[in-house]
């Protein structure tokens, strides 16, 4: 075989394995959880409405044990993702039903609402500022979005009965309903984080769901 | 020249130091063990490990509550690598002995085969370390553009950050793992030997083990992105080592195992270098590379426990809960940092002595004067690799330590850098007022010079307590250690590859790729790591994705230069491939007329090296004598270099070895 053959087959060969193993390991590296569009028909002047759940371990998927928070996508399916696009400068109305148990907070001040339209959310109808997590059920989780400023608690759900496999549907388990509303900025992205540490069976709760995308985080995606 | 030795020729001969006579093995071929079975016996041994690991820990709270049971992940990792070993038998002699058969007879292998075999012959195992490093190089710098690509852009990602941080961690750890080895792995088990006049190295199967562990740790540590990466960086801190996912446990498992390696390399060295030098190899006459060989395995031996005893302890934390570095129940997570730091930072000098020991080497070659100042130099080498037990709390300047250490480890660090200056003086010393012939192998060794001053100088403001608190986990100290190992390292080493390339394999790489290599991979690897010095100024983080929109001109030239420079790693393939296979181009004996002892063996190096142990007249850098003698009498009588009678041992009709090549002029 002459050396053009040789050299034509040796690097066919290379650029093939590379480019099979990139591919594949980028494929893999880029597997994220399906960003829900609730910008998508939106009408100029009128309120998005976002609900979201959060349940104490999801129950299927990679990490079944992990607690999560799932997303009503337009369509009325829950989608266990934390990627939600919305459009820019709108008031979004959001309903959170909080199905985890909770626990005194480390932190006191991630117990305070603050952020939101007014700086009030309501938990099961009634207007808060503060939720008391040394009293009652705790705190189970928080929504808060350091770049905008908003933190809201998420109190816990009392009683031995805590669904533990999503979706949780609200008459069939205990909950609390949390409903704040806030308006979004410019176009970007901005991060949001629980930040009550509930990774269960992690070191000071931080690991696991607490650190992965999908799970007890994501970023409001706010579109044109 | 004074011989100053007492033994003859006759007295040292054939006797002491003579290797296994070759036997022929009776294992028939199907039952041959390589690369192959060696993955066969990974596989089996993963799928064992994690069977028994959920045999035994399934039930526990732990990995009922969270999914996860290390224990059976950490099992299937060790037991993979036990695996691994088995399969490509490095158990059989070991294990022979202890039940007390007599070990199959082992041959010494010719053909390509042996390239993916247990084999015990250091020039074998240099080689294949030569692939594995290139891999393993290869394999992070991939991570980088991965890096580099996320960076384009301050706020729309290719990755999400729980990736991003993963892809880092797996770059740097690789990159970490391979640096430790890509001088001593390939030069210093191909050549210790060659450079002291010895037959083999002081124990064949340490070596090829130390081998097989460092591929199995790059196995390992690829395991940790299947597993969901770990967000820690290279240096694993406790406590988000303790409280990661499962790709923590691929973290500690590769580091014991890459550091198991590093310590039998390490270990091997130096026992050779001190045991197995020739007669008349007094210590003034070790080859500066071999100085070097000795420095940095020394430290790996001495250094490299500790890390291993810190990821056990961090596996213990992890799999049954102790809390040693659990502050809240009594440990501590600084002793992760501190264990792991002072592994650490003797670690970065492992990674750059070794390059100063091969530019050392190179210089008087290329600019035909003796090196200047051997001695400083070899002293200097033994000044770093003492000062670096002395300095790793420096890494913790802002950590929160006792103020008060904080000056004492300031002044160990800026006293570090006298015996550095020292290498490097001894460098420019011998480029004084030199004529130098600018070959490819020089050309990087000219720029490990450039590159290692700004890298050098940065450390110097960055082991500054004042300057240190701002700079502290910014883009300019990753630029500072991009300099000195990338622009330090990573040179020495193509420097020492294009110089040493003509012996390992016979052939010439291509002068004309070699220098657009050398020029691609010189631009642009400053063209990507100075513009960080500037970003990391202006208050860039390490290990976040997102960055302020104003620094986003100079990241962008920062990712084309990398994207450029893995570009460049290309142009060196292809010179490898086209000359060593496609167009091979038979090497001249002594191609750079070098007087050193290693140019002195026949091409290919025989099996044994030299047929009678040679007696070594001088060291290897009478370069300003005319008509100057080989250092070593071969047996052969003595005949001037510059008449082309370097490797004038003919040797037994072995299959697959070749005699000097008597046309080779000495370049």
């Amino acid at each position: 075989m002459s050396r053009a053959g040789k050299l034509g087959i040796v690097f066919s060969l290379f650029a093939l394995a590379v480019g099979l193993v990139v591919f594949t390991a980028m494929s893999f590296l880029r597997t994220e959880p399906p960003t829900v569009d609730l910008a998508a028909g939106h009408q100029p002047g009128q309120p998005v409405h976002l609900t979201v759940e959060t349940v104490g371990s999801v129950g299927y998927g990679v990490h079944p044990q992990w607690v999560s928070y799932l997303v009503k996508a337009p369509n009325g399916q829950w989608v266990q993702s934390t990627l939600w696009n919305l459009p820019a400068h709108t008031k979004i109305d959001v309903t959170i039903y909080q199905y985890d148990s909770g626990s005194p907070l480390r932190n006191q001040q991630v117990g305070q609402v603050y952020g939101t339209d007014g700086g009030t959310a309501t938990l099961n109808g009634k207007t808060i500022r503060l939720v008391n997590s040394n009293a009652g059920s705790g705190v189970g989780h928080t929504f808060s979005v350091p770049s905008l400023g908003i933190n809201v608690p998420l109190a816990g759900v009392s009683g031995n009965k805590i669904c533990s496999a999503a979706p949780c549907l609200p008459n069939q388990w205990p909950h609390n309903e949390v409903k704040f509303s806030f308006t979004t900025p410019g176009v970007g992205q901005y991060r949001w984080q629980c930040f009550v540490p509930c990774g269960l069976s992690y070191l000071y709760g931080n690991g696991g769901p607490m650190q992965t995308i999908g799970y007890m985080g994501g970023f409001l995606k706010v579109v044109d | 020249m004074a011989i100053g030795i007492s033994k003859t020729l006759d007295d040292v001969g054939r006797s002491g130091n003579e290797p296994p006579a070759p036997q022929t093995s009776s294992r028939p071929a199907w039952m041959s063990q390589h690369l192959g079975t060696a993955v066969i016996g990974a596989v089996a041994g993963y799928a064992f490990g994690h069977w028994i690991g959920n045999v035994i820990a399934a039930g526990y709270p732990n990995p009922q509550s969270n999914g996860e049971n290390d224990i059976a992940i950490v099992l299937a990792l060790v037991f993979g690598v036990v695996g691994w070993l088995a399969g490509i038998g490095a158990f059989n002699y070991p294990l022979a002995k202890i039940i007390g058969r007599a070990p199959a007879p082992e041959a010494p292998e010719v053909g390509w085969t042996r390239f993916f075999k247990y084999n015990l012959d250091h020039k074998v195992v240099g080689f294949q370390y030569m692939i594995g490093v290139l891999l393993f190089f290869f394999t992070g710098g991939l991570w980088a553009m991965a890096i580099r690509t996320e960076l384009l852009n301050p706020t729309n990602h290719y990755f999400g950050p729980g990736t991003y941080i993963a892809i880092v961690s797996e770059h740097g750890s690789m990159m970490m793992m391979m640096a430790t080895s890509v001088i001593i792995g390939p030069l210093g088990n191909y050549l210790t030997p060659l450079l002291i006049g010895s037959r083999k190295m002081a124990f064949p199967r340490v070596e090829a083990f130390s081998f097989w562990m460092f591929m199995a740790g790059y196995l390992v540590i690829l395991t940790a992105i299947p597993l969901g990466g770990f967000p820690t960086g290279w240096t694993g801190y406790a406590p988000l080592q303790t409280q990661a996912t499962a790709g923590m446990d691929s973290y500690l498992v590769g580091f014991i195992v890459i550091g198991t390696g590093m310590i039998c390399a390490g270990f091997n060295v130096a026992v050779t270098i001190i045991n197995y030098r020739a007669p008349g190899m007094t210590w003034n006459r070790v080859p500066i590379f071999a100085w070097s060989l000795l420095a940095v395995s020394s430290l790996l031996t001495l250094a490299t426990p500790l890390l291993a005893t810190a990821c056990y302890f961090g596996i213990l934390d992890r799999t049954v809960l102790t809390s040693i570095y659990v502050d809240e129940h009594g440990g501590s997570n600084f002793l992760w940092e501190n264990l792991f730091w002072f592994f650490g930072h003797p670690e970065v000098y492992i990674m750059a002595i070794p390059g100063f020991g091969i530019v050392a080497e190179l210089l008087p070659v290329f600019t035909r004067r003796p090196l200047f100042a051997y001695r400083v130099g070899a002293a200097g080498m033994f000044g770093v690799a003492l000062l670096s037990f002395f300095v790793w709390q420096h890494h913790l300047f802002d950590s929160g330590i006792n103020p008060d250490m904080r000056p004492l480890f300031m002044l160990t660090t800026e006293l570090i850098s006298i015996p550095t200056g020292f290498i490097y003086l001894v460098g420019l010393g011998t480029l004084w007022r030199s004529k130098i012939r600018l070959e490819v192998p020089m050309l990087f060794c000219l720029a490990l010079y450039f590159n290692f001053l700004f890298g050098g100088i940065s450390g110097v403001f960055v082991s500054d307590v004042p300057a240190d608190v701002t700079l502290h986990g910014s883009f300019f100290v990753m630029a500072h250690f991009h300099y000195t190992i990338m622009g330090g390292l990573m040179f020495a080493f193509f420097a020492g590859i294009y110089y040493w390339i003509p012996k390992i394999s016979g052939k010439m790489l291509n002068k004309r790729l070699g220098q657009i290599h050398f020029w691609c991979m010189f631009v642009f690897f400053n063209l990507t790591f100075f513009p960080l010095f500037f970003v990391g100024i202006l208050g860039m983080p390490r290990r976040v994705f997102e960055y302020a929109h104003n620094l986003q001109v100079w990241n962008d030239v920062s990712s084309v230069g990398a994207f450029l420079l893995g570009a460049s790693f290309l142009i060196f393939i292809a010179n490898f491939v086209w000359s060593i296979y496609i167009a091979p181009k038979k090497a001249p004996a002594n191609p750079w007329g070098s007087l050193g002892l290693e140019w002195q063996t026949p091409t290919p190096v025989p099996f044994f090296n030299f047929e009678r142990i040679p007696v070594i007249l001088s060291d290897p850098y009478h370069y300003d004598e005319q008509d100057p003698l080989p250092v070593a009498d071969l047996g052969g009588g003595l005949v001037p270099v510059a008449a082309g009678a370097v490797g004038s041992v003919d040797m037994p009709g072995e299959p697959g070895i070749e005699g000097t090549d008597p046309g080779g002029s000495n370049g």
